[in-house]
């Protein structure tokens, strides 16, 4: 047993902590703020940044440019990012996270030697196509179809809130190309680049949060992929899109965390500033107990995200159920904590020049991607019927 | 970062859950009822070696480690043993004996340890009076030193094993002009003359562990049972804590656990409208939730757990985060799992309704939820 950080993640910690506040924290607001073409600019500008740190390679091979860290270090560096700016979290989490992770995981070398290294190095920018207008948490129920002609697949369909879609280069899409099947084995991934006949993004999508990470949809319409653009084997696409998902839980708790921390440094901050009756608000215990629960939840949320990361990290059959403990606590407590730091912020609180106000529209997100609350009490409910 | 326990660790651990689901948990629904304390269980559990587990050997322990002395506590709760039990037995061995062997002299140790470390004495620890609970430094006992002895006068509240113990650390103040800083502490014998304990007091929860209100009418203590220094009676009653805030806890989380199992299996039993109710969204839900909770509990105790094993001081942030998480965020916990169970949750014969009232305890015992909030929102602002 060892509850803490070697030198190497703690060093980590503390030099990417300051990049992140030097670097990508002066932005976040702007981001925030900015019309989407400016955001745009700014969100690659952050990803050219953190490439240059070696953050975009923490999850990849060193032969493609990464440095292989385990998943528990990633988490470590996830949350200062988050911290800081949660929508160049999600941004570059979706591609090379969502995207790159599954042509890591599931593609062949020639797959892995074109996209990993410019993926890495952010040269290209990759997202992920699973949910479709009709198809959110019941992600078996695809509609888009995949049908092979020759050398190619003619994907028809369209897919909805997809980060980085109108930015992108690249896209891992999953198609239906088999009989329907309950289990979702009728389902293939395929990586599909811009500029391929017939695939198209939508506009931007306005967000209530995450404002300067771009969403959109993505339009397939007769749209031609190469047979070597499939991934991995035929019909297996639902698995992996679900394994790509467990990594995904795990980066939806994180960015939660990152939230609530800067929640409650916020909320702390503003406690110990204002003063009204005659002494700072933080000594009143209505206020000061907010922050005392807060400090209760992130620190659950951390330790529960470094559980399911170790046990990821060690191939523990146990990963799956902790990442959607993980996932549920860590989302449920950032949305709380940046409602109570809003609420310590008082009028303040409610006016966009503060960062709380930004923190508690982004907070929401955590309860609904990556599977909302409700699919993760389903799985852990699950899991604990099976083994009781 | 690394979550294992060791092979050892765990082989020990489901020893402990086989004795405690074979030998205590078939009587914890009747000593619940009687409220009384159950010396079967009691003499057993010092025969398996649990009452002085982390004591050296010389001591009748097994020199165990404090993440060991966690899961033995855990995996008694988790087998079906009750609050009352596992209660007495953190006050017995961590509150009392253990603070006798960190700081007694020689011969009190060898007077005191060893007879409570196999069980053959019961111990007990008396800071909290009938005004002095949260503002625990305020304490109105008084020791005077008279002679070779101190004579003590006043009256402790809520004593756990208070009618039931031989052996008693008490916290008198010896100097009433430096506060907390004022305290001494005391091994004070059951047959001490001046020593009086109420009968016992009836409780919500954790009803075998038998509570008493300690008497002091000048009560005469030998100079050499003062223990540890004069004046640092204070420091050492917070030493406690970092057995309070492990050992103490984790029969809270394996409480939870045990919950959990009674849960899945009535939700798998039970069936309404046709179906097992486990198929019910509203079910699930809860089983979900109580399941977050357990694990992330288990994670918060063990922390305070590891550090002490690695020799650091209490962290008394980590000690009262997991303090107030265990309690707060453990009562809906467990009242959805009544809820779960509908009107046989509400119903003695479930061991639900009996882990509803124990778990109430862990709010307001050791430091109330509001006192762990004013320690960590103080080290926050500071």
């Amino acid at each position: 047993m060892d509850y803490s950080l070697n030198d190497e993640q703690l060093a980590l910690q503390e030099s990417f902590r300051k990049f992140c506040d030097n670097e990508i924290k002066p932005n976040a607001d702007k981001l925030d703020k900015a019309d989407h073409a400016e955001a745009d600019k700014i969100m690659k500008q952050n990803f050219k940044k953190l490439a240059e740190f070696g953050y975009t390679g923490m999850c990849h091979e060193e032969k493609y440019g990464g440095s292989g860290k385990d998943l528990v270090t990633q988490c470590v560096a996830q949350e200062e990012l988050a911290r800081v700016c949660a929508a160049t979290f999600l941004s570059v989490g979706g591609s090379l996270g969502l995207c790159g992770l599954p042509i890591a995981h599931f593609g062949t070398d020639a797959q892995k030697k074109k996209y990993l290294p410019k993926l890495i190095s952010t040269d290209i920018i990759g997202s992920f196509g699973l949910t479709e207008p009709g198809a959110g948490s019941d992600a078996i129920g695809i509609k888009t179809t995949a049908e092979k002609k020759d050398d190619r697949y003619i994907l028809n369909g369209s897919k909805t809130f997809i980060s980085n879609g109108p930015i992108a280069d690249i896209a891992v899409v999953m198609a239906v190309t088999g009989k329907p099947d309950e289990k979702g084995r009728n389902v293939s991934s395929f990586i599909v680049e811009k500029g391929m006949k017939g695939f198209s993004a939508g506009k931007h999508l306005d967000k209530m949060g995450y404002r300067g990470a771009p969403t959109s949809e993505l339009f397939f319409d007769d749209c031609e992929v190469p047979t070597e653009n499939l991934l991995g084997v035929e019909n297996e696409g639902f698995i992996q899109a679900m394994k790509t998902l467990e990594y995904g839980r795990i980066g939806m708790a994180t960015v939660a965390l990152g939230i609530a921390v800067a929640c409650m440094e916020e909320s702390i901050k503003y406690a110990k500033e204002r003063q009204q009756f005659g002494r700072p608000i933080g000594k009143f215990q209505m206020v000061g107990f907010k922050l005392s629960d807060m400090k209760v939840l992130t620190d659950v949320s951390r330790l529960l995200i470094y559980k399911a990361a170790w046990l990821k990290d060690t191939n523990s059959p146990e990963a799956s159920t902790m990442a959607s403990i993980a996932k549920l606590t860590a989302s449920e407590a950032s949305t709380q904590i940046s409602s109570w730091a809003v609420q310590v912020h008082g009028g303040y609180g409610y006016m966009t020049e503060y960062p709380v106000e930004r923190l508690y529209r982004d907070a929401k997100l955590g309860e609904i991607g990556e599977g909302t609350s409700e699919i993760q009490r389903l799985l852990i409910a699950r899991d604990v019927l099976a083994k009781y | 970062m690394d979550f294992a326990f060791t092979d050892e660790q765990l082989a020990f651990r489901e020893q402990v859950l086989k004795f405690s689901q074979n030998e205590i948990a078939p009587l914890s629904e009747e000593y619940d009822e009687k409220g009384e304390f159950c010396w079967e269980a009691w003499k057993k559990m010092g025969e398996f070696g649990l009452l002085g587990l982390h004591f050296p050997e010389e001591y009748g322990g097994a020199e165990a480690d404090v993440v060991t002395s966690c899961m033995a506590a855990e995996a008694l709760a988790e087998g079906g043993a009750d609050g009352g039990l596992t209660l007495s037995w953190g006050a017995h061995t961590y509150l009392c004996a253990d603070t006798v062997f960190v700081h007694g002299t020689p011969e009190q140790k060898e007077k005191y340890v060893s007879k409570l470390a196999s069980g053959e004495w019961v111990g007990c620890m008396a800071l909290t009076e009938p005004n002095a609970g949260s503002d625990a430094a305020s304490v109105a006992t008084t020791a005077v030193k008279k002679g070779d002895r101190y004579v003590l006068n006043g009256s402790k509240m809520f004593i756990t094993n208070g009618p039931i113990a031989d052996v008693c650390v008490v916290y008198a103040s010896t100097d009433k002009e430096k506060r907390h800083m004022g305290i001494s502490a005391f091994i004070v014998e059951k047959d001490y003359k001046g020593f009086g304990v109420s009968k016992t007091l009836k409780k919500m929860g954790v009803k075998t562990s038998t509570t008493a209100e300690l008497f002091f009418d000048d009560c005469e203590v030998p100079e050499e049972n003062v223990l540890g220094e004069i004046g640092n009676g204070f420091p050492m009653a917070l030493q406690t804590l970092e057995w309070d805030r492990s050992a103490l806890l984790a029969p809270f989380v394996g409480g939870m656990e045990f919950v959990l199992k009674e849960c899945s299996r009535y939700a798998k039993e039970r069936e309404q409208f046709g179906r097992p109710i486990a198929q019910f969204q509203a079910i699930q839900q809860k089983l979900a939730d109580i399941k977050a909770f357990v694990e992330a509990a288990r994670l918060l105790v063990y922390k305070v757990a590891w550090s002490k094993d690695q020799g650091k001081a209490l962290n008394h942030m980590e000690a009262a985060v997991a303090k107030l998480f265990v309690g707060d965020w453990g009562m809906p916990a467990i009242s959805e799992a009544v809820q779960l169970h509908g009107g046989y949750g509400y119903m003695h014969e479930y061991p639900v309704e009996r882990v509803f009232r124990d778990t109430k305890l862990a709010q307001i015992g050791g430091g109330t939820s509001e006192i762990q909030r004013m320690i960590i929102s103080r080290l926050l602002l500071a």
